[in-house]
């Protein structure tokens, strides 16, 4: 009940407190100034707020009014903007100096936003660049990956998250070119920490890689191989399924998605030519696919994931039936950091698939029946903590074999179980941005033919 | 200095809002614990955190890799979280109420992003 006595010292304090609450503007003066006069603008505001509390609690005799309420509300927000700008500015022009402003506290929990409320999120991207030189063929130059990432909120419950990415540059029909492809284009159904809906193109929610492949946050200038030919990442489709944290540091993702399709599977490259890209998906076989992180502390994490789904539709009365498991590690104390995954698959009917695949193309695909890969890696900074860069040498021993079993009738081909030793150095003259070379001593077991050993340099980069 | 600072300025936001009473401000002190939540993409390590009503609750926030954020809508908290090697953040969260108070990222990170979330029980 805010009587005209009472709204009058509330006007003067709104008036007063909304007069120095202007936009900042981007100024002409050096970044020490301009700190030094978003502090004292803040310290004016503290002031100010303490008078307004002062006048409040002198004249109201019992809650406040709704309107007065929410004018606080909106003053306390503009006091956290500034205050965050102010920090924003201390962060970027004092990397070393302890960031460490306080916010104001939270105090009354506000209801959620309407549903129709759009928060925006702002893009994002990532992009890579690579150099790859080995001992017969020519050097190439290639820039892998561009990536953008956009998301919206419809309100607080549901969210839009994509991710869009040209690899290779260039894309031309008809002809041998790059690729664009949608990774991701899904909506979030927040209901409940443990329990939320996703739909629509999602990233198959296994191994490490597959959905943290941004180049920054793995070593090597490519992929690891495991992640590329056992684990055909960037590995998605169309689906859904949920989401949750189930509390303890345990977190878990369930979809049933789109299936292989075993027609384009080959001794080489493993289930990589399988992907069907959320492209006109054949829906007739479904794969349900589940992932299992641990998180008991930071720096340490573990994971498990599964992959089950029938990759025969494209044959009549084939099933073929892929089940892949895998299981994954990473750590991190101090300046050293280390990771590992294991991966195995399975693959019914493969006797059968293979003669199917002969009979329409006149070629034994000589797909396995079991494929297999693991690797394991370790990292330490090279430099001091304090040092503003941080540059990073590490090493990963990988074996991986997709002619591991054969059916019976079949023979590996040696030459596809292969081993590599990689070798290298990364520099992130900013934590977004990592400068990476590296060195692949690479090996098979065939005696007949020859890997080919390899340097590869690389720049990437995210925002 | 900052901090005692900012401390007034959240007692006093405290009391405003809720319209507390001369004699709640002269009361018996929240009871404050500090909680250190560890960001990375793309999870908050504790992503739960159980408070009793009435605690002040610091939060110091930090990264393992990139820039996060720190959203915790129901209390228009929403700061960004320095890089690794960029020292951390500290917000500061009155638990008056009892309920539950989400947090997210809300500085895109990667692929998971949308999944980067946490909550604050007060009970």
């Amino acid at each position: 009940m805010c009587g005209r006595h009472q709204a009058i010292p509330w006007i003067l304090s709104c008036f007063l407190l909304a007069s120095q609450v202007q936009p900042l503007r981007a100024e002409e003066h050096g970044e020490e100034d301009r700190l030094k006069r978003l502090e004292e603008r803040l310290a004016r505001l503290e002031s100010n707020l303490e008078r307004l509390i002062d006048v409040l609690v002198s004249k109201s005799e019992g809650e406040s009014s709704p309107e007065a309420r929410s004018q606080l509300r909106s003053l306390s927000q503009d006091v956290q903007t500034i205050r965050a700008e102010v920090k924003i500015e201390a962060t970027e022009t004092q990397e070393q100096v302890a960031v460490a402003a306080l916010e104001p506290p939270a105090v009354d929990p506000q209801p959620d936003s309407p549903a129709d409320e759009i928060i925006n999120v702002p893009y994002s991207g990532y992009m890579e660049m690579h150099i790859n030189h080995d001992q017969i063929n020519p050097t190439t130059l290639d820039f892998h990956r561009f990536v953008l990432l956009f998301g919206h909120g419809f309100g607080e419950r549901i969210r839009f998250w994509s991710e869009l990415e040209l690899e290779h540059a260039f894309v031309e029909g008809g002809k041998a070119s790059g690729e664009l492809e949608l990774e991701q284009a899904y909506l979030d159904f927040l209901i409940d920490p443990k329990f939320n809906f996703r739909a629509g193109m999602v990233l198959t929610p296994i191994g490490i890689i597959n959905e943290r492949h941004e180049p920054p946050a793995f070593h090597g200038v490519e992929r690891p191989f495991v992640d590329t030919v056992i684990i055909p990442s960037t590995w998605f489709g169309a689906g859904a399924g949920l989401v949750g944290d189930l509390g303890n540091g345990l977190h878990y993702k369930t979809y049933v998605m789109g299936s292989l399709d075993s027609s384009f599977f080959s001794a080489e490259e493993g289930f990589r030519d399988g992907r069907q890209k959320g492209f006109l998906e054949n829906g007739r076989n479904l794969a349900w696919t589940s992932r299992l992180e641990y998180r008991p502390r930071s720096g340490l994490n573990l994971g498990t994931s599964f992959w089950t789904g029938e990759t025969g539709f494209s044959f009549r009365d084939l099933n073929g039936r892929l089940k892949m498991f895998e299981f994954d590690g990473r750590y991190r104390v101090g300046r050293f950091e280390g990771r590992g995954q294991f991966v195995t698959t399975h693959l019914g009917d493969a006797a059968e698939i293979n003669q199917a695949i002969r009979r329409q193309v006149g070629i034994n695909p000589n797909i396995a029946r079991e494929m297999r890969g693991f690797y394991l890696e370790g990292a330490s900074s090279l430099v001091p903590s304090t040092f503003p860069h941080d540059l990073v040498g590490f090493y990963r021993y990988e074996s991986f074999d997709t002619q591991y079993r054969m059916p019976q009738g079949f023979f590996p081909l040696e030459q596809f179980d292969r081993a590599a030793h990689v070798l290298g150095l990364t520099y992130f003259p900013h934590p977004d941005i990592a400068l990476k070379v590296d060195y692949n001593v690479m090996g098979n077991a065939s005696d007949l033919i020859k890997s080919l050993n390899r340097w590869n340099f690389g720049i990437g980069w995210w925002f | 200095m900052r901090f005692k600072r900012a401390a007034l300025v959240a007692i006093l936001l405290s009391v405003a809002v809720v319209g507390g009473s001369p004699s709640e401000l002269a009361g018996t002190p929240a009871e404050k614990k500090k909680i250190k939540i560890v960001a990375e993409r793309f999870s908050f390590t504790p992503s739960t955190i159980k408070v009793a009503q009435g605690t002040l609750l610091e939060l110091e926030l930090s990264s393992d890799d990139t820039f996060h954020g720190f959203r915790l809508p129901k209390a228009n908290i929403n700061v960004t979280i320095p890089a690794r090697r960029r020292d951390s953040i500290k917000v500061l969260f009155d638990a008056r109420k009892p309920g539950k108070y989400p947090f997210e990222c809300s500085r895109p990170c990667g692929a998971g992003h949308t999944m980067m979330r946490g909550v604050i029980i007060v009970e």
